[in-house]
């Protein structure tokens, strides 16, 4: 007997008494739909988390700072923020730089590309000639080679000789002004950057502001982690740190913070080694794994719920599949009586449950494909309007097959036990039985 | 010598054991030659039906040998002896034994789906065999919509349908009136005679039985008479030959 014939029959088999095969497959596509369904959720979340990583920076990059100031910023947000007072050097406020000799281990770390030191740089604020009204700027410097998710314009240029850029984001470009947001793009704004040291004897600040004509390369969609902060190019990020720091000595202009592009293959073994010389590194899967895993904990619990409910379909299989023994016992026993071996005897019925498998994986993929899209359609609509690049479930045609053939596998495993009591009937007790 | 096709020596089949043990055959030997039409006669729980079993390969002696074509069968393995079935057996049964609900011509095309033969050849097979037993313009029917006899005709013809040596038939005419059943002989000696297909009829039909060309008697497990009649048609023996076995 030839595999086509026993998979074939296996279908026609399941025709033949067709509530109870219904039942039994939407006890699978019961499991199916969930698991499927939640894949996918896992696909569209892990999707918007991946652009945003992208647009922070990319999975190579990583934000550095003395682990004396990161261990200071984390007491005072997590404990009650009392540090005992020293005389030691490294219990002052100094210890919070970045050090020389910190930097030159930092370089020759294996597997570090790009190691940057940021100078600090902040602004007062961000206008347009379409308004009247200055917003607060929170300025993020770009990084060079890193694609960013733009949904206007594109990123601010990162030459060396680049006039200066800046990319806002969409609730900002609205705000001055721009209702059409791709309208900003290419046009000119304004930003007002603090001199510290006039501050000080200044008696109106906008004594000390210097007004800086910024071009607008482009826009970037709202998402959790770009927090509303604009992005400056590098020639606009030293020039306001030049303004910023204008008349002081250079001590003062410290940096605080580092950047790294580094190998992502090994960014954990580099962490350890920056960690080892003093400095505290924080990828940006560390700052989005925090979310992820509250998400990742959410989807677990379906997940097994979808396997329980794999479970008790695969009992309905076994309990399906031994009436059907049991009402074809005098078929086994002519299938037997004329030739057909044990080892057929016992595929045709792990074939017929692998069958009942099958279906119940091709409903849950269609039924959970329409559902998840509907889903999309509403989400996108309301709770995720905020995020147009956020899908909220994204069906990967391989996902959805390895999880049609798990449990395809399982439906095989739940039919062994009735095929195993089939295939050892004795012909002539079978042809016997009324 | 003609060709002995079938062959037992000292056929025992002993059921259960100690206090429950039941002697179903008690020493069987028995030759059966190419192209005979044997009758295996008996009342219900003589051993005639176990009897069949064996010869048919179905079940296997407790003691004792059976050969086929002069080859020792107790060696085979069940893969060669599943083979043997499916190539030179046909079997017929008084109740018939079809899928119901499939079609005739699915129902005669079993044995050939069984061997793996390809599709085309084996509807053209089996329309075949269904010609003999006019009923190919059944094909498509349910089995079920059928009659007693015209079911019994479709088991008929998935019998013949691997072109086998031998048909074994267990009480083929027992579910069905005089008249269809008669009908129902006919056929099976119309295979015996024009196509050489050896018959073993298993029945308490004692009509049926003078049909054939000899009569195996059994009681209790062994062999009571065994007569050759003039009707063997296609040994073509004409004399009668009773042999008596002692008890």
């Amino acid at each position: 007997m030839k595999a086509l014939d026993i998979i074939r029959d296996a279908n026609a088999n399941l025709w033949r008494s067709k509530l109870r095969s219904f039942l039994t497959i939407l006890a699978i596509f019961v499991g199916s739909f969930t698991i499927i369904l939640n894949s996918a959720i896992n696909a569209g979340v892990n999707d918007f988390m991946d652009k945003q990583i992208e647009n922070m920076g990319g999975e190579g990059y990583l934000e550095m700072m003395p682990t004396e100031a990161y261990e200071s910023a984390m007491s005072m947000l997590g404990g009650n923020g009392v540090q005992e007072y020293t005389d030691d050097k490294d219990s002052t406020n100094a210890s919070a730089y970045i050090k020389d000799d910190q930097i030159e281990k930092a370089k020759k770390i294996d597997g570090i590309k790009v190691f940057n030191v940021l100078p600090n740089s902040s602004a007062d604020y961000i206008t347009s000639s379409k308004t009247d009204k200055r917003y607060r700027l929170n300025l993020n410097l770009v990084v060079e080679g890193i694609s960013f998710d733009m949904s206007n314009g594109v990123s601010p240029n990162t030459d060396k000789n680049a006039g200066y850029e800046i990319a806002v984001n969409e609730d900002l470009a609205k705000a001055l002004g721009y209702e059409n947001v791709a309208d900003i793009v290419g046009q000119t704004v304004k930003i007002a950057v603090p001199s510290t040291l006039k501050c000080y004897t200044a008696v109106k600040r906008s004594e000390c502001q210097t007004i800086l004509e910024v071009k607008v390369s482009g826009t970037q969609a709202p998402g959790i982690l770009s927090m509303g902060g604009s992005r400056a190019n590098l020639t606009l990020w030293n020039r306001i740190n030049a303004i910023n720091y204008e008349g002081m000595p250079k001590e003062t202009n410290r940096s605080y913070q580092a950047t790294a592009d580094v190998d992502p293959e090994r960014i954990n073994e580099i962490k350890a080694k920056l960690e080892e010389i003093g400095l505290k590194a924080m990828s940006v899967e560390d700052e989005v794994g925090m979310f992820q895993s509250f998400f990742d904990a959410i989807l677990i619990v379906f997940n097994i719920f979808g396997g329980i409910a794999l479970i008790a379909a695969s009992i309905g299989i076994i309990n399906t599949l031994f009436m059907s023994v049991q009402e074809r016992t005098r078929e086994i026993g002519l299938d037997k009586a004329l030739g057909m071996s044990d080892a057929k005897v016992f595929l045709s019925f792990t074939a017929e449950a692998v069958m009942l498998g099958f279906w119940g994986s091709v409903f849950g993929i269609i039924v959970s494909m329409i559902v998840g899209n509907a889903a999309n359609i509403i989400a996108t609509e309301t709770f995720l309007k905020d995020f147009p690049t956020f899908k909220l479930t994204i069906f990967e045609p391989l996902t959805m097959i390895s999880i049609a053939l798990v449990i395809m596998f399982i439906a095989f495993l739940a039919g062994t036990l009735p095929a195993r009591r089939a295939s050892k009937k004795n012909p002539i007790d079978a042809l016997r039985y009324e | 010598m003609e060709s002995v096709l079938l062959s037992t020596r000292g056929l025992k089949k002993i059921y259960g054991r100690r206090d429950t043990k039941f002697e179903a055959l008690k020493g069987i030997d028995l030759d059966i030659e190419s192209g005979e039409s044997v009758a295996i006669v008996g009342k219900s729980g003589s051993g005639k039906s176990t009897l069949m079993h064996l010869l048919a390969l179905l079940d296997k002696p407790t003691v004792g040998s059976i050969k086929l074509n002069g080859k020792n069968t107790s060696k085979l393995k069940s893969r060669r002896l599943n083979r043997l079935r499916n190539r030179e057996f046909g079997f017929v049964f008084q109740s018939f034994f079809m899928n119901a609900n499939d079609t005739v011509l699915n129902n005669v095309i079993l044995p050939l789906k069984i061997a793996g033969i390809r599709r085309s050849e084996r509807r053209r097979r089996a329309m075949e065999a269904l010609k003999v037993v006019e009923l190919d313009d059944k094909a498509k029917n349910k089995a079920n919509d059928l009659s007693g006899g015209q079911k019994q005709r479709v088991c008929i013809a998935r019998a013949i349908v691997n072109n086998p040596k031998v048909i074994f038939a267990d009480e083929p005419t027992g579910n069905l009136d005089s008249a269809t059943g008669a009908k129902i002989e006919d056929l099976l000696f119309r295979l015996n005679r024009e196509k050489g297909i050896t018959l073993i009829i298993v029945t308490h039909d004692e009509e049926l039985a003078a049909k054939c060309g000899r009569q195996i008697r059994i009681a209790d497990g062994i062999i009571v008479t065994d007569d050759t009649t003039k009707k063997s048609i296609a040994s073509g023996k004409k004399a009668k030959k009773v042999t008596e076995v002692k008890k």
